[in-house]
C-alpha cells in the first residue's frame, strides 16, 4: 500500500515539475518554431481541395514561410553544401509528404508517397544508415506503394475516386490539421525545447568527433556497418526477428488460403463437366 | 569530389556508348541468325564534302540511329495524363543509371603522378565501399517499376495499361528468385559489397561452380528483369502491339529504349560480379587482396572483367533469336512453382555446406574439401533440378487442352 502510494505521490510530483516547466505565452510567442507550424497547419488547410480562390496559391506559400522559419530554428551545420543537401532532401520528403494527403487523384497521391519516401531514404543516406534507406526503398517504395499503385490502377483508371467528389465539410478537414499541427508541435518541444533565439553554428570541432565517435566499431559509418546490423538483429533482436517472419509466413498462408477459396480442384472440375 | 565526377562521366559515357553498339551488334546478329545482312551501310558520310562515302562496316549505325529518334516527331496524344506521360520515361532511365553508382567497372588503378601530384590508388567504382551495394540495385531496380507502370497507366490506352500490369507482375514475381539466387552468393562471400564478393570468389573459386542452381536461378531471374526475351511480355508486338511505351514516341520512346537496354547491361554486369568471378581469371589476375596491384595486371583485369561481361551480352542477344516467348501462365509457373522452390534449394544447401565447412573444415582450404563441396553442390543441383522438373513439368503444349474441352463456352463436344 505505502509501495503505491510512493509512486502515486512520485507522478503527482512530476506532473506539477512538468506544469511549472511549460513555458509562459511570451516565450511561445516568441518562439519561430511555434509560427512556424501555425503557418504549416495553415498551409495544409488551404491545399487540401477547397473552394477558397487562389487557396492553392497561398497554401503554397505560406507552407514555404513556414519552412524556412523552421529551418531557421535549427543550428547550422558547418558546412554548406552539408546543410544545402539537408535542406533539399528535408524539404523534397515533406513537400512531398503534403502533396500526398492534399492531391485529389489517388495515382498522384501514391506517387508523391514513394517520392516521400526516397527523400526519406536520403535522409537516413545522408546520415550514413546505409542499410535503413536502402530497405525503406526496397519495403516501401519497391514493395507497398507499388502494389497501393496496382490496386488502385485497377480499381479506378478513371483517376478521381468517388471519395473526392464529396466533400466532408470543413470540422473534419480542420480537426485533422489541428490535431497534426499540435502532434508535431508537441513532439517538436520536447526533442528540442522552446527557443527563442536563434542557436550558434555547430563547430567544425564538434562535427569532426561526432563523424569519428560514428566510424568507432558499432557506429553507423564504420565498414562493418552491415555485419554489425547483422549481428545485432540476429542476437539481441532474435525472437522479433523470428516472429516478425512467422507473422509474413501465416500471412502468405492467408493469401494463399483466401486466393483458391471456394475453386474446386481441377480434376473435380473436369468430373463435373463431363458427368 | 573530382575523382568521383570524373569516374561517373567515363561510366556513363562508356555505358551510353556501348548499348548503342549493342543495338547495331544485336541487328548483325539478328540479321545473322535470320539468315539476311543487316544494317552494315552506315559509315562516315563523306559525300557531304564532297567525297565517297565509307560504309565501315555499318559502324555509324548507332549514330544514325540516335539522330533519327532525336529529329523525330515527339507527338503527345491528347488523352494521356501529361505530368505522368513524362515523368515516366525519366524515372525508368535515372533508376537505371543510378545503379551504376555501385557497380564496380573494374578493379584498381595503380598510384599515379598527375600534374607533379600523387593519386592513389584509384577504385572503379563510382561510390567504392557501399556496404549495402547489392540491395542498393535490388531497391533501384524495384524503382524501375514505377517507370513501366506510369508509362503504362499515363497512356490512358488499354494495350499500354495491360503491357504495364504485366510488366509489373513479372518485375515483382521474379524479384524473389533473383533475391534468393543472390543470397547464396552472399552467404558464401559474407559481405554485400560487390567488389569484396569479386575478391571473396577469387579466393574461394567462382560461385557459378561453386553454387550451379543459385546461377541458374538468378540468370533466369535476371532474363526476366531486364524483360528479355523469352520473358518480354510486357512489349509482346502480337498481343499489345508495343506494350507499355505503345503511345510513346521520339526522345521518350528512345529513353525507355536505352533504360531496357541499360537493364540487360545491368543484368550481365551483375552475372559476372555475382557468379563469373568479376575480374578473376587463374594465373593472370594477381593477388586477390592485395591494395596495390601493377599496371600490367590493372589491365588484364579489366579486361577479363569486360571480356565476361561482353560474353554474357553476346549470350542474353543469342537466347533472344533462339528462344520463343513465353506464356503468361508459363512465366508465372516457372517462377513461383519452379524458380522459387530452386532458389530456396539453394540457399538451404549453401547454408548448410558452409556450416559443415565452418565446423569440421580445416582453416586454410584444401583441394580435397573444395572438390568435395563443388561435387554436393552439384548433387544437390541435380536432384533439385529433377525433382522440381518431374513435380512442375512446365507446360509448353499450347494447343487446346482436350480433357478442358466440354469446360469451354463455345465447346464443339
Amino acid at each position: 500500500m505505502s509501495h503505491w502510494l510512493l509512486t502515486e505521490t512520485l507522478h503527482l510530483s512530476e506532473a506539477l515539475l512538468l506544469a511549472e516547466g511549460l513555458p509562459g505565452w511570451r516565450e511561445v510567442l516568441l518562439c519561430r518554431s511555434f509560427w512556424a507550424i501555425l503557418l504549416g497547419g495553415l498551409a495544409v488547410w488551404l491545399l487540401l481541395p477547397n473552394r477558397i480562390a487562389y487557396g492553392k496559391t497561398l497554401g503554397g506559400v505560406l507552407g514555404i514561410i513556414g519552412a524556412g522559419l523552421f529551418a531557421a530554428d535549427w543550428p547550422l551545420l558547418g558546412n554548406w553544401t552539408d546543410q544545402g543537401v539537408f535542406w533539399l532532401l528535408a524539404l523534397i520528403t515533406i513537400g512531398a509528404a503534403a502533396s500526398t494527403i492534399c492531391s485529389r487523384s489517388p495515382v498522384y497521391s501514391a506517387i508523391w508517397f514513394a517520392l516521400s519516401i526516397l527523400g526519406t531514404a536520403g535522409l537516413f543516406f545522408y546520415n550514413g544508415a546505409q542499410f535503413l534507406g536502402v530497405a525503406t526503398v526496397v519495403v516501401y517504395a519497391g514493395a507497398i506503394v507499388v502494389t497501393f499503385l496496382f490496386v488502385i490502377m485497377l480499381a479506378q483508371p478513371a483517376g478521381h475516386s468517388d471519395y473526392d467528389r464529396i466533400t466532408w465539410g470543413w470540422f473534419p478537414k480542420t480537426f485533422s490539421v489541428l490535431t497534426a499541427a499540435v502532434f508535431v508541435g508537441l513532439l517538436t518541444m520536447l526533442l528540442g525545447n522552446l527557443k527563442t533565439a536563434a542557436e550558434a553554428p555547430v563547430e567544425p570541432a564538434a562535427l569532426a568527433a561526432a563523424a569519428e565517435r560514428l566510424e568507432q566499431p558499432g557506429g553507423v559509418l564504420n565498414s562493418a556497418h552491415m555485419a554489425n546490423v547483422g549481428k545485432h538483429l540476429f542476437t539481441e533482436h532474435l525472437i522479433s526477428v523470428e516472429l516478425a517472419g512467422t507473422l509474413l509466413l501465416a500471412a502468405l498462408v492467408g493469401a494463399v488460403a483466401m486466393a483458391i477459396q471456394g475453386k474446386p480442384r481441377l480434376a473435380t472440375q473436369i468430373e463435373e463437366a463431363l458427368r | 569530389m573530382l575523382e568521383i565526377l570524373i569516374k561517373s562521366a567515363v561510366l556513363i559515357g562508356g555505358i551510353m556508348t556501348a548499348a548503342a553498339y549493342f543495338v547495331l551488334l544485336e541487328r548483325r546478329m539478328a540479321a545473322w541468325v535470320q539468315d539476311r545482312i543487316g544494317p552494315s551501310r552506315v559509315g562516315a558520310p563523306l559525300s557531304l564534302l564532297g567525297l565517297k562515302d565509307l560504309r565501315l562496316w555499318g559502324l555509324g549505325q548507332p549514330a544514325a540511329d540516335g539522330l533519327k529518334m532525336i529529329m523525330k516527331e515527339e507527338y503527345t496524344p491528347s488523352h494521356v495524363d501529361r505530368r505522368l506521360y513524362v515523368v515516366a520515361p525519366i524515372v525508368i532511365l535515372a533508376a537505371a543509371i543510378a545503379t551504376y553508382a555501385v557497380i564496380p567497372f573494374g578493379s584498381l588503378l595503380p598510384p599515379m603522378e598527375i600534374g607533379g601530384e600523387k593519386v592513389g590508388p584509384i577504385q572503379l567504382t563510382v561510390a567504392p565501399g557501399v556496404d549495402v551495394g547489392i540491395i542498393y540495385v535490388f531497391a533501384l531496380s524495384s524503382i524501375a517499376v514505377y517507370g513501366v507502370i506510369l508509362g503504362g497507366w499515363a497512356s490512358n490506352n488499354k494495350y499500354s495499361f495491360l503491357g504495364g500490369l504485366r510488366s509489373s507482375a513479372q518485375l515483382i514475381a521474379y524479384e524473389l528468385p533473383l533475391g534468393l539466387g543472390i543470397l547464396g552468393v552472399v552467404l558464401a562471400s559474407g559481405s554485400l559489397n560487390l567488389e569484396r564478393i569479386m575478391a571473396a570468389q577469387a579466393a574461394q573459386g567462382w560461385y557459378a561452380i561453386l553454387q550451379p542452381l543459385g546461377f541458374v536461378v538468378f540468370v533466369v531471374a535476371a532474363f526476366a528483369e531486364a524483360a528479355r526475351l523469352p520473358f518480354d511480355l510486357p512489349e509482346c508486338e502480337q498481343e499489345l502491339i508495343g506494350g507499355y511505351h505503345t503511345e510513346y514516341a521520339g526522345m521518350k520512346l528512345l529513353l525507355f529504349l536505352v533504360a531496357e537496354f541499360l537493364h540487360m547491361i545491368t543484368a550481365s554486369f551483375l552475372i559476372v560480379i555475382l557468379f563469373l568471378g568479376g575480374w578473376h581469371f587463374p594465373l593472370i589476375t594477381g593477388e586477390a587482396d592485395a591494395t596495390i596491384i601493377s599496371w600490367p595486371v590493372a589491365l588484364a583485369r579489366l579486361l577479363v572483367l569486360h571480356g565476361k561481361i561482353f560474353l554474357v551480352i553476346v549470350f542474353f542477344m543469342w537466347v533472344r533469336w533462339s528462344w520463343p516467348r513465353f506464356r503468361f501462365d508459363q512465366l508465372m509457373n516457372l517462377a513461383w512453382k519452379i524458380m522459387l522452390p530452386l532458389g530456396i534449394v539453394n540457399f538451404v544447401a549453401v547454408a548448410v555446406l558452409e556450416e559443415i565447412r565452418h565446423s569440421y573444415g580445416p582453416d586454410e582450404s584444401t583441394w580435397a574439401w573444395s572438390l568435395g563441396i563443388i561435387a554436393a553442390s552439384w548433387v544437390v543441383f541435380a536432384a533439385a533440378w529433377l525433382l522440381t522438373s518431374v513435380a512442375n513439368p512446365l507446360v509448353t503444349d499450347n494447343r487446346p487442352r482436350r480433357d478442358l474441352a466440354p469446360l469451354e463456352v463455345d465447346s464443339p463436344l
